[in-house]
């Protein structure tokens, strides 16, 4: 068959379909972030990933965010002009926002010019979450907290009803009336859930909003797609000069990345941000190391001993690397714990008191028999740390002295509890471990059977629940249909609040707690802790319900990983994954002159 | 009139493949498929929420219905939209199909083409050394898993630690010159591995046809090899070679290439309908499903009619 003139069009009409016009991106100053993952949805109620809120802090407004170089992190006013006015009861926010903040241009408002935001935005913003139709993934930082919302969802989310505790006083002054103090508000203030969005935007798009932001941040989005965000500076972003002392800055700290250049510059400083999705780590890595296409990566596992140096107690980078590639080094804010399901007989609460001791031994003694250090070597290449409880090391309500008895492999230990509380290989339960089904999870649950059985544990009574899919295994943990829960928590604020919420009973199963861990003294700790403003009284309080946790035996826990990240050398950044997250790019910088190697 | 006859005759005789197909796998998508609700929910989600995202899903209504439902948006070819990113469907498919096209069609006409002038040296050769060369090379080609074959090329070809000459990641097509630039160790990939196999059944063809009695007659009449081979045996093995290229076309339009999509950072058809699998995007899924299916039938009524063009003799009615 020769190939006709017809197909000729053809063959071209396809090229053309895949091409699109260019953009010019002549003269300027372009930088490319890489993240491990895609976001699905750019709607600030559905943002739950951190993916997602890299690209929603950037595009939308907050009224609050994170400073950009402060360690321990500290808040700041962002759409706010300053921070809360806060009744003494703690019961009363008032906040006041900018005024001349306009959204950008868009179709949706009339005549395609953008608006003013107003208060009357946020309120219709933080009302989105309580709308069934909206499908929030955000409104459980709300829930129950402000006062007349339930009642305003019960009663049809009608838009044009007001809130009682959530009402716009003036143009631009907010005033919040809670149900009981929650000293953790501003934290959710400053998360790309309660960024601010135009009523127009939502109406004008629909359900495809989710994909058309329209905000006041300082970049807008041109394209967007499964492998790339493409943001473009906002020109009628606020011109508020960058003050570093104000955002923490330390010459100690900042002073090798460049930073000082950019005191009194006005933010976003680069013209086209792009954020490309790789979830292939050693693709991103060659792409990275290329020299001109993304200039921000983390290290893939494979390479960590081609490229560090050292890894222990502080990360240093081979000369080579260290020459072409700014880096920095840090724990996690969060980290991975493996927790029982109390909910399951077999090893959790039982009507029979009797059984239930016998099953607090036999999870005790499986924590006994977890060996934390060979997980860290094995998994986390030895440079993960390890503490005992659920208050991970970077909150500041971390106790460095804390007993570690929780994470200290003993299997003699282990043993002993076994044999008092009279388990032998013929009584001992079945136990389930459940996982995704990927080569990690069966190596990890193959570590962990191997551990029991050197307490004695029967192999052929150690199983693994394996599930096809993240979302399945999600859905048997919401279900406490798992008996042994690996799990992994990244903090949604920098609050040990937000770990210990995983252990309140109310928040059990399809919540949070993965545990189903229900006890009257940790609840009522945590009740009264909640409204608690920082102090040390809140801290010691903390600290008892992490001992609460590690005495019932309920979770083997836990880990923070270290995180490894890299720049090219050219580029003016202090990145930040996590609590800062995506609120850094307006700050990133590139110099003119060639990439990285 | 008389192909037109024939096409449309075909088409409704597909149309219970269309229906199978679809049953079958909006069976699987409902009942084994994952559950896309607790991708949507927040970290504290209460029953009641779980269950109004259930609904929203249409996740509580019988399943005749919602099958009777897709078999409309078949029909309309209005899918709605997706349930992870919101955007329409139509809006999806229009945006990645032709990426997934541009990026999969050069290896596939390369992979073929070569396939058969490969095929065609080895059956001519047959037993010879150049057959075993060429059919060792094939065997090559099929045993490499494709993941390690893309990373090496991404890696010889793209990266600084090889020769760096072509991009790593992206798809930022504006004209022919970064077309070529972004498809070519793509392309390079996918010929690799696709050699192996097309050259491997296409030489099978080839012999089987090579050893009728009329090349033996025109061999005879001392018929010159090139005209003997292209004018005669391909022309008479056809049929088998337009089956398996028509055949492979639903798979390069709807599903494109999701190793390569993901690998070099393109954001095609692959990509977009691995993710659906993966969290239990229906909407996306039944349209990635429902069209393959059309197509399918489609490929067959295009089939039979090849095979009309090439061979004369066959018959439409």
């Amino acid at each position: 068959m020769r190939l006709r003139p017809l197909h000729l069009p053809i063959l071209l009409f396809l090229l053309l379909a895949a091409c699109s016009d260019g953009p010019d991106t002549a003269g300027l100053k372009i930088y490319r972030h890489s993240l491990g993952g895609t976001p699905t949805s750019l709607d600030p109620v559905q943002s739950a990933t951190v993916y997602a809120n890299h690209v929603v802090v950037n595009v939308y407004d907050t009224l609050y965010a994170y400073k950009y170089l402060a360690r321990p992190y500290e808040l700041k006013p962002n759409l706010a002009e300053a921070m809360p006015e806060v009744s003494d009861d703690g019961l009363v926010y008032t906040i006041r926002i900018k005024r001349g903040v306009h959204f950008i241009d868009d179709p949706c408002f009339p005549g395609g010019k953008g608006r003013e935001v107003t208060a009357a935005d946020f309120v219709y913003s933080m009302k989105r979450h309580f709308d069934p139709k909206s499908r929030s993934q955000g409104s459980w930082l709300w829930a129950g907290k402000i006062k007349g919302m339930e009642a305003w969802k019960r009663a049809g989310a009608d838009y044009g009803k007001e809130v009682e505790g959530l009402r716009a006083l003036d143009r631009y002054t907010i005033r919040i009336l809670l149900t009981r103090p929650c000293p953790q508000l501003v934290h959710t203030l400053a998360q790309g859930f309660s960024a601010i969005v135009p009523r127009e935007a939502v109406e004008h798009y629909g359900r495809e909003f989710s994909v058309h932001p329209v905000g006041s941040g300082p970049f807008r989005l041109q394209t967007f797609d499964s492998v790339r965000a493409v943001l473009v500076r906002n020109e009628k972003y606020r011109r508020e000069p960058i003050d570093l002392a104000y955002e923490g800055y330390d010459p100690k700290v900042h002073d090798p990345y460049g930073i000082a250049g950019i005191q009194g510059r006005i933010p976003p400083l680069v013209d086209r941000l792009e954020i490309h999705f790789v979830k292939e780590s050693l693709s991103r890595w060659n792409s990275f190391t290329k020299g001109d296409e993304i200039q921000f990566a983390t290290i893939p596992r494979e390479l960590l001993d081609e490229v560090l140096l050292k890894k222990q107690p502080e990360v240093v980078l081979k000369a080579r690397y260290a020459r072409n590639y700014f880096y920095t080094s840090g724990l996690e804010n969060g980290f991975v714990h493996t927790d029982f399901n109390m909910k399951d007989p077999g090893i959790g609460y039982h009507p029979d008191p009797e059984r239930e001791k016998r099953n607090h031994a036999l999870r005790c003694a499986i924590r006994y028999a977890f060996d934390w250090a060979e997980r860290n070597r094995t998994f986390y290449n030895d440079m993960g740390q390890v503490f005992p409880g659920i208050i991970p090391p970077v909150v500041p309500e971390y106790d460095p002295q804390a007993p570690k008895d929780s994470i200290t492999h003993d299997p003699e230990k282990a043993r002993k509890l076994l044999a008092e509380a009279g388990w032998t290989a013929e009584n001992l339960p079945e136990l389930t471990y459940g996982g995704v089904a990927s080569v990690s999870s069966r190596q990890m649950f193959e570590q962990f059977r191997g551990w029991l059985t050197r307490i004695g544990y029967p192999k052929e009574k150690i199983l693994f629940d394996s599930y096809a899919s993240f979302g399945d295994y999600n859905k048997a943990v919401k279900q406490a249909k798992i008996m042994i829960v690996g799990m992994g928590w990244g903090l949604d604020y920098p609050d040990a609040e937000n770990t210990l919420q995983l252990f309140y009973g109310p928040n059990g199963s399809p919540g949070s707690n993965a545990s189903n861990f229900d006890d009257p003294e940790y609840n009522r700790l945590y009740e009264l802790s909640s409204v608690m403003q920082p102090s040390p009284e809140r801290t010691a309080i903390y600290r008892k319900m992490n001992r609460i946790v590690q005495d019932a035996c309920v979770t083997i826990s836990g880990l923070s990983r270290r995180y490894i990240l890299l720049w090219h050398r050219n580029v003016v950044s202090f990145p930040d994954q996590s609590i800062v997250g995506g609120f850094h790019l307006k700050y990133v910088d590139v110099l003119p002159g060639r990439d990285g190697e | 009139m008389e192909m037109l006859q024939y096409a449309l005759r075909k088409f409704v005789t597909g149309i219970p493949l269309i229906l199978g197909v679809t049953l079958i796998s909006f069976l699987l998508m409902v009942y084994f498929g994952p559950d896309k609700t607790y991708d949507l929910i927040g970290k504290n989600a209460t029953p009641e929420q779980i269950a109004e995202i259930r609904h929203q899903l249409g996740y509580d209504r019988p399943f005749v219905t919602r099958y009777l439902e897709y078999l409309a948006e078949l029909a309309t070819l209005d899918f709605g939209y997706s349930d992870s990113t919101g955007e329409r469907v139509s809006s999806i498919l229009k945006r990645t199909i032709p990426i997934s096209l541009a990026l999969i069609l050069p290896g596939f006409i390369l992979g073929n083409l070569l396939g058969i002038a490969l095929a065609l040296a080895a059956a001519w050769h047959r037993g010879r050394w150049l057959d075993k060369l060429i059919m060792g090379g094939s065997v090559v080609g099929m045993s490499v898993s494709f993941l390690i074959v893309i990373i090496a090329f991404q890696i010889l070809f793209s990266s600084n630690y090889g020769l760096g000459w072509f991009p790593v990641r992206g798809w930022n097509v504006y004209d022919f010159g970064d077309y070529l630039r972004y498809v070519t160790v793509p392309t390079l990939a996918t010929v690799f591995v696709a050699l192996g196999y097309n050259t491997r059944f296409y030489r099978a063809v080839l012999v089987e046809e090579m050893g009728r009695d009329y090349v033996r007659t025109a061999r005879a009449f001392g018929t010159p090899p090139a005209e003997l081979l292209f004018k005669y045996v391909l022309k008479n093995a056809l049929i088998p070679i337009i089956t398996r290229i028509m055949f492979s076309i639903p798979f390069v339009v709807i599903s494109g290439a999701l190793l390569i999509e993901s690998y070099f950072g393109i954001p095609g058809v692959g990509l977009v309908t691995y993710d659906a699998i993966t969290t239990g995007d229906q909407p996306v899924l039944k349209a990635v499903v429902g069209l393959t299916a059309v197509l399918f039938v489609l490929v067959l009524i295009l089939n039979d009619i090849l095979y009309k063009v090439v061979d004369p003799r066959v018959s439409l009615k």
